[in-house]
């Protein structure tokens, strides 16, 4: 059994310890909002935090979550108001929509670590995770707007 | 007037609302207008020849709800298509619904697509403008004349406000909801000429950038795409397919795939071996424990793609074969014969994976007697979807439920007729008598995917004595890609492939005999629509080749297209747009500029490309891109500069560093360490125009990738006197062309 916090709720998980604890956390707490892209931390559309930094959730082992806090793109703010989030609507930023849980959780760590980045450390710290529609420009000018309106 | 019309029984929880006024649309505007449960008994009836059917319901509630036929894939059209409507008929934005049609529907169909439900080409809101105006328009109409009746007053002394009809003169208002309510179906449908219609450039909504309805959940998590999906005592499967396509398996050990702790059922399916458990990651590590020996019979097993791409070269420049013309222009024969110049060149270009952010997957639940089933699935094609379904199952498509869901991605994949991921779910769903649902891992992605096919290409032109371009020949040597896609489709286009040829008939030059042909070669792998379909190749010969020309005749490139543009001014605008946008006139130091002009359909679109090149290591490294397109009326001007934004990182990945390699028949790649695609920090610095202009609205979603190729190509020439004629650009291909 996998004990750990999810969103500020205890969970206690029948997982094997091995599992993904991307897999844990869409289909056993059906949790959907992480998204599976890769498996081998490639693409970072399965970006959660542990503890509050940024982790690939397909590269974690349940087991690995024991008694920590796991947030997910839902529990980045309860009705999507996070700065990010409402920056994100403002610019328009999502297409397809994919990748974007993980893009705002990759920002959203970045965020907390450094509350004022340049463009380039905007595009650094963000260039773990791909977009195959392109939608990094907005990706760049949210991030920036959630700073400035913070 | 009161048509009857067949609807889909599945139909019926649409109409069943709070009562209102249904509209039925055709395909040149409204049909007819009636309350919702007149519409629900005409629901019931049997049909008459309605052509098309947009349902568009008006609530007493003053709610409208408008049917989308499309499917929504980042391209924004599930709000800019409703938009037209509310536009049209002054509906309070605000009030307004929008549903997406689930049912296969010829009537809602798209008249470019046999009338299927089917999003690609860049093609919806083209199919669908100007019924929709029309549509709305009546619509507006028949609310004011109604309320005109209600109050015994002209209907020249009405006016609308959103979702209001307003007197006032005697300050009286009714809300469409309240005309609704007592709206009678009309007699004769109010007539709408053109004119009437709101201008382009006065529109309350259209051209202001309404937030797209979409957004908000990619934001927070509850957009729901085809890997979500939770069906109560659902379970899942991985399949272990055959490494080459058509091979079976001889002999199965699962002893150990049936020993992980969930694994439940171990079974064939048509072309590999299915691991169903209660948990996903139970079905993986069975999938990945099964011993497997594959029939290793399958003429694929041949393909290769360097031996493959020069047989494509061979065929290209066998002048003896000739193949289906796909452009045809006066007659070629003589010009060249008599010319004083003929100019060859040969382009090849690998084939190219869609490596979209959700792999496949699905979610299916057959009937016991397996004749039906309800299926969840991202997918660009509701009607594909379902026919496929129904052919596979052998059933009909009336028995299929379908769940279309948000797409992780599209690009084109998502539109095959024959949907292997769905097929997985149906065939496992069958046999085991639970819902079940498959994910594909990025591997079996990669590895089985449906590609852009490879693609050979001979370029010819011929020059008459004073140096005018007199003959265009350009012979496109590919398999019969629709063929594979939809055979169906394929049989009804008299050998017409849209897939391969797109963008081989460069509609802008004005060149009097011209011949683009298909020569067709064996299909190699699985093939299907990639983004811009076959213009990113064929525009990447076709521009390139324009400058080797303009080089041949010592002209600018810009000017030797601004002459052969000479009588099409909306392609002379984006070249001088893009040329403006770049300062295409100012010298360079250390980086070249590349010019292409590439349409896509009837969308005009330049770009430039900005590049340097390391003479060492070949490498190619783009730092600025600039794109100009004109789609006609901009429906929502920065949606569409956030389209081509898009489109043109997706050309760049691909020109620089994007290949499938086979070998044996086998897929050499696996996931995303190598097969890259660009990521934000390989971002060069963008800059697109979107130019609204006062013409039908045509699409934005692929142009951007149509020039990217060929700017780059002929930017590298630029920069350093090597012609790249294979795509893509890779750093030992620029080598051996600085080399020779």
């Amino acid at each position: 059994m996998a004990n750990f916090i999810v969103n500020g709720q205890a969970v206690d998980v029948d997982a094997d310890p091995k599992t993904p604890l991307l897999w844990v956390i869409r289909e056993h707490l059906k949790i959907t909002g992480t998204k599976f892209g890769c498996g081998v931390g490639q693409c970072g559309a399965c970006t959660v935090h542990i503890d509050g930094a940024a982790t690939y959730a397909c590269l974690t082992p349940v087991a690995a979550v024991e008694g920590r806090e796991v947030t997910t793109i839902e529990g980045l703010s309860p009705d999507g108001t996070h700065p990010l989030q409402e920056a994100w609507v403002a610019e328009q930023t999502p297409q397809c929509g994919y990748c974007q849980s993980g893009q705002i959780m990759r920002a959203a760590d970045l965020l907390a670590n450094n509350p004022n980045p340049s463009r380039e450390e905007i595009v650094a710290h963000m260039s773990t995770n791909i977009c195959r529609c392109g939608t990094y420009n907005r990706i760049i000018s949210a991030i920036q707007r959630a700073v400035r309106e913070a | 007037m009161k048509t009857p019309a067949t609807v889909r029984a599945n139909r019926r929880q649409f109409l069943q609302g709070v009562g209102g006024l249904t509209l039925v649309i055709g395909s040149s505007g409204l049909i007819t207008a009636c309350s919702t449960e007149e519409a629900e008994q005409i629901a019931q009836s049997e049909g008459t020849d309605l052509t098309a059917n947009i349902w568009v319901t008006i609530g007493t509630d003053d709610v409208v709800t408008i049917q989308y036929p499309g499917t929504e894939m980042g391209q924004g059209t599930s709000t800019s298509l409703p938009l037209v409507l509310a536009d049209e008929l002054d509906a309070d934005w605000d009030k307004v619904n929008v549903e997406t049609v689930t049912v296969h529907d010829e009537r809602y169909g798209n008249p470019f697509f046999q009338n299927m439900l089917y999003t690609a080409g860049s093609l919806t809101v083209q199919a669908y403008f100007d019924r929709i105006r029309i549509a709305g328009a009546q619509a507006r109409r028949l609310l004011i004349e109604s309320a005109a009746d209600r109050w015994g007053v002209p209907v020249s002394e009405l006016e609308t406000e959103p979702s209001v009809v307003v007197h006032p003169v005697s300050d009286r208002r009714l809300s469409y909801g309240e005309i609704a309510s007592f709206t009678e179906a009309p007699k004769a449908l109010p007539e709408i000429e053109v004119e009437e219609l709101k201008p382009f450039g006065q529109h309350r909504y259209l051209g202001s950038d309404i937030p797209r309805r979409d957004v908000p959940s990619k934001t927070d998590g509850s957009a729901e795409f085809g890997i979500d999906v939770q069906v109560p005592g659902m379970v899942y499967a991985s399949v272990l397919r055959a490494p080459v396509e058509g091979e079976e398996p001889i002999e199965v050990d699962d002893t150990a795939a049936r020993a992980v702790a969930g694994v439940t059922d171990v079974l064939q399916v048509p072309d590999g071996m299915a691991v169903v458990a209660e948990t996903y990651e139970a079905s993986k590590w069975g999938k990945e424990a099964l011993q497997v020996t594959w029939s290793e019979n399958s003429p694929f097993r041949q393909a290769n793609l360097e031996t493959d791409l020069a047989e494509s070269v061979r065929r290209a420049e066998d002048m003896s074969l000739s193949g289906t013309a796909w452009r045809s222009t006066g007659d070629i024969a003589e010009p060249f014969a008599d010319a004083a110049e003929v100019i060859e060149a040969t382009y090849q270009s690998d084939p190219a994976y869609h490596a979209q952010m959700e792999p496949m997957n699905a979610t299916a639940h057959v009937t016991e007697d397996g004749m039906a089933a309800e299926l969840w699935v991202s997918t660009q094609t509701q009607s594909l979807s379902i026919l496929g379904a129904s052919e596979f199952l052998e059933t009909t498509p009336d028995k299929i439920t379908l769940h279309p869901m948000q797409i992780g991605g599209g690009y084109g994949r998502r539109t095959l007729r024959r949907q292997k991921y769905a097929e997985d779910a149906l065939y496992i769903s069958r046999e085991i008598g639970l819902p079940v649902k498959v994910i594909w891992t990025r591997e079996d992605d990669v590895k089985t995917g449906a590609f852009r096919n490879a693609a050979a290409q001979l370029m010819r032109a011929a020059f008459d004595e004073d140096g005018t371009l007199i003959g265009w020949h350009h012979r496109v040597a590919a398999p019969q890609v629709l063929e594979y896609m939809n055979a169906p489709r394929w049989e009804a286009s008299a050998g017409r492939d849209v897939i391969a040829m797109l963008g081989s008939e460069s509609s802008r030059y004005d060149i009097p005999n011209f011949l683009a042909e298909h020569i067709i070669t064996e299909r190699r792998s699985r093939v299907c629509a990639w983004r811009g379909v076959a213009t990113s190749y064929t525009k990447f010969a076709a521009e390139s080749f324009i400058d080797e020309l303009a080089l041949a005749k010592n002209t600018d490139p810009l000017q030797f297209r601004r002459d052969l543009c000479h009588n099409n001014p909306r392609a002379l605008n984006v070249l001088d747009n893009v040329a403006e946008m770049a300062d295409w006139s100012r010298p360079r130091e250390g980086t070249a500029l590349g010019l292409s002009l590439a349409g896509y359909s009837s969308t005009f679109g330049a770009g430039i490309a900005e590049v340097s090149v390391d003479r060492i290591s070949g490498v190619v490294t783009v730092h600025g891109f600039w794109l100009a397109a004109d789609a006609g009326y901009l429906l929502q001007p920065s949606n569409s500069e956030a389209q081509l934004e898009g489109n043109v990182i997706f050309g760049i990945s691909n020109a620089l560093k994007e290949r499938i390699n086979i070998q044996g028949g086998m897929v050499q790649q696996s996931n995303y360490y190598d097969y890259q695609v660009m990521r934000m920090n390989e971002m060069p610095n963008i800059e697109v125009r979107a130019i609204s202009t006062d013409n039908p609205p045509t699409g934005m979603g692929e142009i951007g990738l149509a020039s990217v190729g060929g700017a780059i190509a002929n930017a590298v020439y630029a920069a350093t006197g090597a012609r790249v004629r294979h795509l893509p650009l890779l750093p030992e291909r620029v080598l051996a062309a600085l080399a020779s």
